[in-house]
């Protein structure tokens, strides 16, 4: 294809996606760094300041109430999300009648609007109006607090969350056994090894970069819930059921503190770029495989 | 069912092995049934959330709030509410023309750019493969570090509150992962037919049109998707950048049921079930492209 990869021609393909990608991605990053650095609030012209926004958020008790809450999400999410998603791939696997339209429907809830997801959840979990404590009250149980309170919020988010993802990771889960070879399975099931042993010791040892990508993605997910808490709760009470995204908003565009809210948003890129970048050495160790 | 299991044994008794194949296939059975019954079982508990929502929108407002698990007296009349009071056209007719403008830029650019580093051939290769790099950075970005610059760079460029504040960030976001599927794809397609094609004499645009495109249309309709369901559901740029009524998205349109329908809580679950019927609509008629895109987006990395 040589004669037709001139000059001209590659800049008119490569230069409107280089040309947006910069000015929408690349260039706010870079800016969004540099504010973070100054006093700005909106308006007037920028003071900087430092290190003094990071040095703040360090002091403030609503930024680490905001990452236990995200580290919970993250941490309860995980242990019941991966386990549980791979057990449906496993269990959908099977020929069945309907299986295909159980799968589908499995993966509903991950394609509804997460602002949507929250609305409806809002009147299974709230103590007044929710179903669940209705129906608590209804056996005769005690009624939480599910959300809105001090202590149970984050754990109701990463219950909606787990929800909205199962169906999510299933699929990858079940891509994953799909390409399984199944002459292996086939030789450790003619050699004895049945049920739990040839899953712990044959299947689960075969599918761990599906294992490595599931986890990665939900991780990533978990950094970027956002309209669950802003819907749920909206943060409260006084700011404690904050994430990092719910908080950073409410820094920057309800408190109009936009050079703290920028420090933030750094922060929490760091931490997705960490985790991303975890992600892409996963990656490049399968592919030199 | 339990006939058939119980006659396994005596139908396969003259192979040489006969005990433990048939024990084996009859807890294979066995095992099936109970994974089938569970799966069924998990599916529904999947699905009960949103069968609550539709049931309760058939509640009124005061039984929600005293028994919403008393289900024998529904009725119409959230509905009549929730679709007089809910701008149902107007935040259908924005989303859409959102959807369909920055998803055909979005796509087109990104394709453009995905067959020159995967096709064309650049006088230093180090450029496209670091080109490449350089795009699919763009996958670690947050969109919430770009919400605050975003909204200065459309107030500066004065189309603030317009649709084409939100058109720009929908595109740029967009490009990384259109890149990366699609770059996927064009590595694995074999370029013979390509050359075949250019030996006729086919130009650039011609090459494009009547080759290249026809045989990557699954990958495009995997890309059309997931762009259209990602401005269906985009909250934040929404949020920030709109401040006319009447340019209220499907999401925003939402967000504003809590306050707008702060005591009518079965208008709220009528409204909402009227947004989330037309999702669960078009994402029936596509789940098997989606769930296909995902796997290829999710395995190819």
């Amino acid at each position: 294809m040589v004669w037709l990869s001139s000059r001209w021609r590659i800049a008119l393909m490569v230069a409107p996606a280089i040309i947006v990608f910069t000015g929408l991605i690349v260039y706010p990053v870079i800016y969004s760094a540099g504010y973070s650095l100054t006093d700005f609030a909106g308006f007037g012209d920028p003071v900087f300041v430092g290190l003094k926004n990071y040095i703040d958020l360090w002091n403030d008790p609503f930024f680490w109430s905001s990452l236990r809450n995200t580290l919970i999400i993250l941490v309860v999410s995980i242990v019941v999300l991966v386990p549980s998603s791979f057990g449906l791939a496993l269990l959908l696997r099977r020929r069945f009648p309907g299986g295909g339209a159980l799968r589908a429907l499995v993966f509903a809830p991950a394609i509804i609007a997460p602002i949507l997801i929250g609305l409806i959840w809002v009147f299974i979990l709230d103590p007044k109006i929710g179903m669940l404590n209705h129906f608590l009250g209804w056996l005769g149980l005690p009624q939480p607090e599910w959300i809105g309170g001090n202590v149970l919020t984050p754990y109701s988010v990463a219950l909606v969350f787990i929800w909205s993802s199962v169906g999510f990771a299933m699929t990858i889960f079940y891509a994953g056994l799909q390409q399984l070879p199944g002459d292996v399975i086939e030789a450790s099931s003619l050699d004895g090894a049945s049920g739990w042993k040839q899953l712990l010791y044959v299947t689960v040892p075969l599918m761990k970069e599906s294992f490595a990508i599931a986890s990665v993605l939900l991780i990533t997910n978990v950094f970027k819930i956002f309209e669950l808490v802003y819907v749920l709760t909206n943060g409260g009470p006084v700011h404690r059921s904050e994430t990092l995204v719910s908080y950073m908003y409410f820094i920057t565009f309800t408190n109009q503190q936009y050079g703290s809210g920028m420090a933030l948003a750094v922060i929490i890129t760091v931490l997705g770029a960490v985790v991303s970048l975890a992600y892409l050495l996963v990656l490049r160790g399968r592919k030199s495989e | 069912m339990s006939s058939a299991v119980q006659t396994a044994p005596t139908a396969t008794t003259p192979t040489p092995t006969p005990v433990p194949t048939a024990a084996r296939e009859r807890r294979r059975r066995k095992g099936g049934i109970i994974a089938a019954v569970a799966a069924y079982l998990i599916t529904f508990l999947v699905l009960l959330p949103i069968v609550w929502i539709v049931l309760l929108s058939f509640q009124s407002s005061s039984k929600i709030l005293s028994n919403p698990l008393d289900l024998s007296s529904l009725s119409l009349t959230n509905y009549v509410h929730a679709l007089t009071s809910l701008p149902l056209a107007q935040m259908y007719g924005n989303t859409i023309l959102l959807a369909v403008v920055s998803v055909t830029i979005g796509t087109a650019i990104s394709f453009m750019v995905s067959f020159a580093l995967t096709r064309m051939i650049f006088r230093r290769r180090r450029v496209q493969s670091a080109l490449r790099f350089y795009l699919l950075a763009g996958l670690a970005v947050p969109v919430y570090i770009l919400l605050f610059p975003v909204y200065r760079l459309d107030l500066a460029i004065g189309v603030f509150g317009s649709y084409a504040a939100l058109i720009i960030p929908y595109v740029g976001v967009s490009i990384p992962f259109n890149t990366l599927l699609l770059t996927g794809f064009l590595r694995d397609l074999p370029s013979e037919i390509e050359e075949a094609a250019i030996i006729d004499g086919a130009g650039l645009s011609r090459l494009i049109w009547s080759v290249v495109l026809p045989v990557m249309r699954p990958v495009i309709a995997t890309v059309l998707i997931f762009n259209v369901v990602y401005v269906f559901n985009e909250f934040p740029f929404a949020s920030i950048l709109i401040n006319n009524p009447d340019m209220v998205t499907v999401s925003l349109a939402v967000s504003q049921f809590q306050g707008q329908y702060s005591i009518d809580y079965g208008g709220m679950m009528a409204a909402a079930t009227l947004v989330l019927i037309p999702q669960l609509v078009i994402y029936a008629i596509f789940q098997k492209q989606v769930i296909a895109g995902m796997t290829v987006g999710a395995v190819k990395g």
